[in-house]
């Protein structure tokens, strides 16, 4: 997999495995379906006062879930657009709108506090220093926690970038 | 001459002077990435990169850093803000 910057200035990612693709197209699964239990991250409470955390679970939380629910159906409109390349297993590609950079981020970011949350994946597992059985359900789950911070991190730095060039400001390395 | 009607109550001026602030407080989260806070705090308070990398790195090394201090209003919706980005945050009185 590749990943530039368009001449459109959007991210790119090209020469994606057809595998690589099914598990990008997992992006815009509903966590709170997927992973009922691991989502209960998603809406953490505010503090320790409980009519603080009663208002908050009243008129906070159904709007952040509205938010989130708005930037997973950007980032499913942006997959929908994937191209695939031709014949039997080609790769595909994905430019995702530099606009929808911010959906794609969080809802990236949602979807792996909730996978790691819903396995129970300890700080050894997500700092790399065991490998994934990718045997196993769980093993595949952690490969994909660490495929999309790869793409998040691909991503934060092409907003560096966009935002260095609206500011006319070299980016940083 | 004064505007009557602008005028505050001294009552209500020097009970907001007295309040104790309201902290906001960002925890550790191990699956959040280091970068990916130093862009939400740069996006939500509007800091450089220098001051958003050295609460990022409080957070990351003593577990959690006071990112404002302020009164109520404005320290729940930054902790809404920081909350639609999924990092955890809190409000408590300082």
């Amino acid at each position: 997999m590749i990943f530039e910057i368009s001449t459109s200035g959007n991210p790119l990612f090209s020469k994606i495995h057809p595998v690589l693709a099914d598990i990008l197209r997992a992006v815009a699964e509903d966590p709170w379906e997927r992973y009922p239990d691991g989502s209960a991250r998603l809406l953490p409470p505010p503090g320790e006062d409980e009519e603080l955390c009663r208002d908050w679970e009243d008129h906070v939380q159904p709007e952040l879930r509205h938010g989130f629910d708005s930037d997973r159906a950007l980032v499913f409109s942006d997959l929908e657009a994937m191209k695939p390349g031709r014949g039997k297993n080609a790769a595909w590609s994905l430019e995702i709108p530099f606009k929808h950079v911010d959906a794609w981020l969080i809802t990236l970011n949602a979807l792996r506090l909730a996978l790691v949350s819903e396995n129970c994946f300890s700080e050894d597992e997500l700092a790399h220093k065991t490998s994934p059985d990718l045997t196993t359900e769980r093993g595949l789950a952690l490969m994909s926690v660490n495929f999309y911070a790869f793409v998040q991190e691909c991503l934060i730095r092409a907003m560096e970038v966009g935002d260095a060039a609206e500011d006319g400001t070299p980016g940083t390395e | 001459m004064a505007n009557p009607d602008l005028q505050e109550s001294p009552v209500t001026e020097l009970s907001e002077q007295l309040e104790k602030p309201w902290l906001v407080i960002v925890h550790n989260d191990p699956v959040n990435l280091m970068s990916y806070v130093s862009m939400v705090f740069r996006r939500i308070f509007g800091w450089t990169r220098e001051r958003a990398e050295k609460h990022m790195m409080e957070v990351h090394t003593k577990g959690r850093s006071v990112v404002w201090s302020g009164g109520r209003e404005q320290a729940e919706l930054y902790v809404q803000q920081l909350h639609g980005h999924l990092l955890l945050a809190t409000l408590e009185k300082s």
